[in-house]
This record gives structure tokens, sequence and C-alpha cells, in this order.
């Protein structure tokens, strides 16, 4: 499966203090899924390093040195190979490679919305080197992994591989009725923003709900999430960061509307020259304060248009951003900064595939993935590759794939 | 060619061995060490650190005081670093987030402190700056020197031919200034006029990492050594007799030989004699202290831990012990609760160590005698590293505080005692003079 989204943005005011209108291909990714016998591999090439080297407009967002715009993921997005196997009444998996730490919810890019939530880097913790043991029984599904802390310096920058194994995280899923997933989970991570190690740990947590159901022609979801950041210094707390999101989609013949509310906190650093960067690492660890961030978002999508074996679903989406001083407001001014405290960001575009949807619940692996169904409730239902693994509701319909 | 590289390695290797030889000699197991009596160690020639100070009794109470006599006012930019020579000030700006839209502390103010309420009288420009985070004046008051971070890192030199109001003549930056210099230390070493960069990391390929410049020709100045180092900073230096002490983070402190006579190091060859981990580490700044009776037994270590500008701070005050220049070793340390130090400047004919301390203000502390022996009821005892610290304000040794009755918010980054006065530079406020009186 291929994707890209050609899509232009308008943020009214950004960091310039001015308006600005961009366009680039955002998201390329070529996705591939494979087993053989009992083995199972996950690949995912991100090629936003070509396509979004300044970033993509996002106003709030920030991490990886980028602020105000959606900085570039990692070549290697994913890369997993891993094994599936009942043992005792218990469905079991291990997967290893670069990909998702089991913490709070999937990647934003599987989610109705084309920009990013402010939450980001509250609510996933990827591209990482991770090893995950899963075991599922029943509804309940538990997930330990071990990783390594920093985060990516760029597209092309690979992980300390030193590091593997000085971060951990943990999930524990329940899935109370068909479509309907609780989940909670904790991480340590040490040092993400230095990659040398040395700089702040984060603990973290985050509790999920998510609702998804489909027929053949209609979907309904819904999604909430609560985050919190805390970063110390050798076991004394710096920051602490919260976010509070939820999401809402619907399909009906073919369209998709979605809403999304959140809250979230940033945390501010130095500012560069480009008032869109921030340095990495920064030159101490101190902060500058918190920002909150209250957006609303909304998007519609028309009905999938296919041209051969391309298909294309055009949408909009419009974002409505509030930002006042969070706890503690350090220098943080955002008059200064954006010349408002109201924003908009206004975007258009077209979702394009070729050889089927973004639908992987991106963030899970192996027996971690709930189906949409009831089928895989009491574990894994079969073995016979990655059809449990990922498709989730579009299996059934292309009619209401993003 | 073959020949000639076998020569090398055959110099390189004797080189190292006497380097090695030196540096053992100069205070290992071997070497005897200074005693209290005994003012040179007999292997190190080089270096006199004088008698042990004796112990002092002093009373509790608080004899100084830093009455505030004026402030000078900024309010476009926050201030940053702050140098006086004679009744001219220099500030330099910060700008990790703007004050005013499209203000970056690119700038340079100059200020008259002849009275008791600084007058700004001019400022220079520091072009590309987004900081301009350290500036120092020249011993010979010949030269300014600041300090730029991002990007590129660089050094502006500047004339004070007319002190009132600076001219640029040089800027230098390179590859291995980038993305900024944190800090620009000067200091003469037998007769020279150095720069010591302390250079930001960036990315996973640039760590961060020490530049000697040399500025004998400060039209012209001239890199004449690099080395990474810090753990993951370094964030200041402090040269004086030769001996140059490196802020190394979490790394600690290292003593570098620079031309101080112990093992015939120079400033582009420098040789490491020792390195000492501060407890908690963040090792941000540091002072060698020559008391009044010429005792160089001590120097004092600020700690940076993370805070929020401007409410914020935490980091206490280090004291080690370089007595043996080859394993200085931590005996003491002050700490403010709920607040961090950052910059010293340091009284040394009265023994009072000025201490910038963020949110709390300003903090004065007797540094007269040995700060290494107390009773063990002035102690404290840190089990993880199985050491105990004279604690300096259980000995009675803090003196007053300053700019905690202003009635505003201060947030001071670097103080300067000069001539009986003190100057402070507040991040949120301006420059202030205070005066110290007994």
């Amino acid at each position: 499966m291929a994707q890209a989204i050609p899509v232009v943005t308008r943020a009214d005011p950004t960091a310039t203090r001015s308006a600005l209108t961009e366009g680039y291909v955002s998201q390329p990714m070529i996705m591939a899924h494979g087993s053989w016998n009992w083995l199972q591999a996950i690949g995912t090439l991100d090629l936003e390093g070509l396509t979004l080297r300044r970033g993509e407009l996002n106003t709030g967002g920030y991490g990886e040195g980028y602020v105000d715009r959606r900085h570039p993921h990692s070549y290697v997005h994913q890369a997993m190979l891993g094994a599936a196997k009942n043992v005792g009444g218990f469905s079991t998996s291990a997967f290893v490679g670069r990909g998702f730490a089991p913490f709070g919810s999937d990647d934003p890019m599987v989610r109705p919305f084309e920009k990013f939530p402010v939450n980001h880097h509250l609510s996933q913790i990827l591209e990482r080197v991770v090893a995950i043991a899963a075991v599922r029984r029943g509804p309940w599904i538990g997930e330990l992994a071990t990783f390594n802390g920093d985060e990516p310096l760029g597209p092309g920058s690979w992980p300390r591989f030193s590091r593997f194994g000085d971060s951990w995280s943990a999930r524990l899923t329940v899935l109370p009725m068909d479509g309907l997933e609780l989940s909670g989970s904790v991480a340590s991570v040490k040092s993400p923003e230095v990659a040398s190690g040395h700089g702040l740990d984060q603990q973290k947590s985050s509790v999920v709900a998510r609702f998804n159901r489909q027929t053949s022609d209609t979907w309904r979801y819904a999604f909430a999430e609560w985050a919190h950041t805390n970063e110390s210094n050798r076991g004394v707390r710096a920051n602490s960061l919260s976010s509070l999101l939820g999401e809402a989609g619907l399909c009906r013949s073919g369209m998709i509307g979605a809403l999304r509310l959140e809250r979230s906190d940033r945390g501010e650093e130095d500012q560069l020259q480009d008032p869109f960067r921030t340095p990495r690492p920064s030159s101490d660890l101190s902060s500058l304060g918190v920002s909150r961030w209250t957006i609303l978002s909304a998007t519609l999508s028309a009905p999938v248009a296919r041209a051969g074996f391309v298909t294309g679903r055009p949408f909009v989406e419009v974002e409505r951003l509030a930002v006042a001083p969070g706890n503690p407001p350090g220098v943080f001014n955002a008059n200064v900064r954006y010349g408002a405290d109201r924003m908009w960001m206004l975007s258009a575009g077209v979702r394009l595939h070729v050889g089927g949807s973004m639908n992987d619940r991106m963030g899970r692996y192996g027996v971690a993935v709930p189906a949409s169904g009831m089928a895989n409730m009491t574990g894994l239902a079969n073995n016979s590759g990655m059809s449990d693994m990922a498709m989730d509701h579009a299996s059934t319909s292309d009619r209401c794939s993003l | 060619m073959q020949l000639v590289t076998q020569y090398c390695r055959v110099t390189r290797t004797l080189l190292s061995l006497i380097t090695l030889a030196t540096v053992a000699a100069c205070g290992g197991a071997d070497a005897p060490t200074a005693t209290d009596t005994g003012t040179v160690s007999a292997n190190c020639p080089g270096i006199n650190l004088a008698p042990r100070p004796a112990q002092l009794t002093l009373s509790q109470q608080t004899p100084l005081a830093l009455k505030v006599l004026g402030n000078g006012c900024d309010t476009a930019r926050y201030q940053a670093e702050i140098a006086v020579r004679g009744t001219i000030a220099y500030t330099s700006t910060w700008a990790g987030a703007y004050r005013q839209p499209n203000v970056p502390g690119n700038k340079v103010n100059v200020w008259d402190v002849s009275g008791n309420t600084p007058v700004l009288l001019d400022s220079v420009i520091v072009a590309g700056a987004i900081t301009t985070g350290d500036v120092e004046v020249s011993d010979d008051g010949q030269l300014l020197v600041v300090a730029t971070e991002y990007y590129t890192g660089s050094i502006a030199v500047y004339s004070l031919a007319d002190p009132r109001h600076p001219r640029l003549i040089s800027r230098y930056s390179s590859d291995q200034t980038a993305p900024g210099v944190h800090t620009a230390k000067l200091g003469r070493v037998n007769g020279k006029l150095y720069a010591f960069l302390s250079v930001d990391p960036t990315g996973d390929s640039n760590p961060a990492r020490l530049v000697i410049v040399d500025l004998s020709i400060p039209e012209s100045p001239v890199p004449v050594f690099t080395k990474i180092t810090g753990t993951p900073y370094v964030h200041d230096t402090y040269q004086r007799d030769g001996l140059l002490f490196v802020a190394l983070w979490n790394a600690g402190v290292d003593i570098w030989d620079i031309g101080g006579g112990v093992t015939g190091a120079s400033p582009d060859h420098p040789v490491v004699l020792g390195n000492v981990k501060t407890l908690n580490g963040a090792a941000h700044n540091i002072w060698w202290y020559h008391d009044a009776g010429g005792s160089k037994r001590f120097a004092f270590v600020g700690e940076e831990e993370p805070g929020t500008v401007p409410s914020s701070s935490r980091g206490d005050i280090h004291v080690i012990d370089v007595s043996d220049l080859s394993a200085p070793k931590e005996v003491a340390f002050y700490s403010v609760p709920g607040a961090g130090t950052h910059n010293f400047s340091v009284d040394e004919v009265n023994g009072v160590l000025y201490a910038a301390y963020y949110n709390a203000g300003i903090r004065a502390l007797d540094i007269r005698g040995d700060l290494g022996t107390c009773p063990r009821s002035q102690q404290d005892f840190n089990a993880a590293a199985n050491l105990y610290r004279c604690d300096l304000r259980l000995m009675g040794r803090e003196l007053a505080t300053g700019l905690t009755d202003v009635n505003k918010p201060v947030y001071v980054w670097g103080v300067k005692y000069l001539n009986g006065s003190l100057y402070a530079s507040d991040m949120m406020n301006g420059i202030w003079k205070l005066g110290v009186a007994k």
C-alpha cells in the first residue's frame, strides 16, 4: 500500500506573526505486511524527509527541533519482525525492530485528521528500536516493551543502539464490547531529547477509550485520551505536561466527517532565527514555560474517487486554535510570538492511495491489535499471517476508508 | 614517508609518556601531598597553593547589607551577562523567547554606572545573534568580547579604545563554533590573550566542545585548540595562573594545565591534570579563589539544574578543594531552597563570594578561612556518594541577600563586584547597582 496527501494549508497567523499559505506532499508512505510461516513483518517507509524538510504548517505542534510545524518522520517509520503463538490458552506475540512502543494511542496518521494534534509527543512513543512482548486472553491484552529513549534527530538518523533497553513501557487493554477498547499505559523514557543521554527523563501515563464500528457503508468512530508527561532530572520533577483530547467521526454514503477537540500543554523552548525551529539539543535543561493549546478541528471528506489503481479522497479541514499561558507560564507570550492568541488553520487536499487504504492500527503489533469484530476477542483467531493484525474499519468496504 | 610516519609515532609516544609521568608526579598516588604548612608540592613548583587557610569562628549575624542604589531598565529585551570596568558596565541580552516582536537578544547595552542609577549610554547590535549570552572585558580594558548563540555561534571582538562606545574590530566563527558559543571567557597565558569558548552541542554528530582562540592580534582571532568535551554540555570556564577550570556538566569539573608550569602544557596543547564530579552534576560555572592570604585551595562550582524562566531555578554552590590538582574533591556546599545559582563574582580582598541566584536575587557568602573543615553539626552526609560536606549555611557564612526586597520578580543572571559596589544583570529588569555596606 502506498499513500500520499497533496495538501495546501493556510495558517493565520503563525510563528511569523503573519499568515502563511504553503503546499506539500504530506505523509508519503509505503507500507508492506508479510508473513512466512510463523514469522510476521511490518514495514513502513515514510518519505516525509524528501517532501517535508521544512516541516508542515501545524500551529501548536512541536517536537524533534520543530515548532508550529510538524517535523518529518523517519524514513524507517516501522520495520518490525515478530511471531505469534498460542501458549497454554494465551495468545502471545513478540516483535522486535524499529517502531512504536506500546504506549498511548495510535499514530495520528491513521486517524481522521490530516493535521497532527499538539499532543503527539505526549501520546505516542515512536521510531524506537523496540522489543515488545504481548499476551492476550479473552478481552484482555497486556504489552511490555523496552526500547531506546532517544527520539530521532532527523528523517535519516539512526537510533542509538547503545541506548537500547534504557527505557520501557507497558500497556493494558480491555475490549469490553464489540468495537470498544479501553487502555491504560505507562512509560519511562530516558533522555529523549538529548541523544547522548543526560537530558530530562520522562515519566508518561495515558488512558485511552476508542470506539470503532462499521457496516458495509457506514462508520462510527469515537476516541478520547488523557495523556500526561512529567519531565525530571535525577528524579526531581522539572516540567509537567498534560493533554485531553476527543475525536468523533461518522461516515455516510462515502462522506466522512470528523470533529476533534484538544487541550494540550506544550513546553516552550529556545527559538532560533527560523521561528519554526528549536535547538536540538537545547543549550541546557531549563524551560521557558508552558503554553496551553485549545483546538477545535473539523474535517469533511468527499467519497472516494478512483482512477485506475489510484483512489483519492478529497478533504477540507479547519482548525480554530486558542493559546494561553500554561503552568508555569514562563516567558511565553502569544501576542509576541504570533501577534494574536487565536488562530486559524485551513487545509484542503486529497488522500491518494494505491493498493488499499491507510487503516492499520499503527502503534500495535501481533496479538495487541484488537480486531473490529468479536472474532478475535478470544485471542489470536488464526495464524494465517497479518490479516487480523491490521485491517480495521476498512476490511469490509472502501467506501468509508480514510 | 613510512620512516617519517614511524618517527612521528615514536615521538608522540615519547611525548605521551613524558606527559603522563609529569602529571603523575604532580599529585599522583606517589606524590607528596601539599600539607597545611607546606605550600608547594615539591614535584609541582609551578603552582603554589599557599598554606591551608585557618578555620574561622563566625557569628551567626548577617554582617553585610546589599542596598539597592539604582536600576537601569531595558524592557525591550531580557538581560543576560554583565561585565564592568571602571564606571562603565556592559550587559548582553537573551532571547530564548522574544520579549518584543522580532527583537532578538542581539544587543549589548553600555551603561554609565558612575552614579547610583545606571544610565544607558550606547549599545551595539551583534548581527545575526539570537542571544548574546556572555560578555567580558579583557584584563587590560582594551577589548570587549561577546559570545553569540544560534546560528552560527561566534565571538564578536570590540575595541574599547572609547569604552563608552565599543567598536567592532573582528568576528570569529567557524564550523567549530556552531551552533552557538554559550560563553567566552578571556584569560592571559604567558602574556598572550586567549578566549575560551564553550560551544553548544547540536545533533548527534556535533557534541559540545571547547575552543581556545588566540586574541593576541584581536583583528585576526586564531583558533589554537579544540576538544570535544562535556556530558552533554560544556558551559563555562575559568582561567587563572595558567590553569583552566572547565565545567563539564555531568562530567564535573576538569582542571587543565594550559601554561601554568605544571606539565609544560600550553593553550594549544593543554594537559588534563584532574577532575572532580561534583554532587548532582550539572556543573555550570567556576571561580578559583585566591584569598587575601594567598591561599588557592578552594574553587566554587555552580550547579544549574532545570528551572523555568523567570519563576524557578535550582542548583547549589559546590566548594571543591584543589590542594591536589590531580584529585580535587568536594568539601562543602551552599543551598538555597527554591532557587538555584548562576554566575559568581568574588571580592577576594574581603573574602566574599557574590552569587547570582536567579529568582532568589543575590547571595553573599563569607568564604574566608578553611571551608572544608567544620564540626559534624555543620556537615551534611550524602549517602549515595558516601561524602561528608560542610554546609556553608550551617557554618554561618551567609552574609546577605540582595534584590529580594524590590517588590517585583527578579531573575538574576550575573553579578560583578567592583570597588565596593555590586552590579547585577537581571533578566527581567535590566541592570541593578547595589551598595555593599558592613
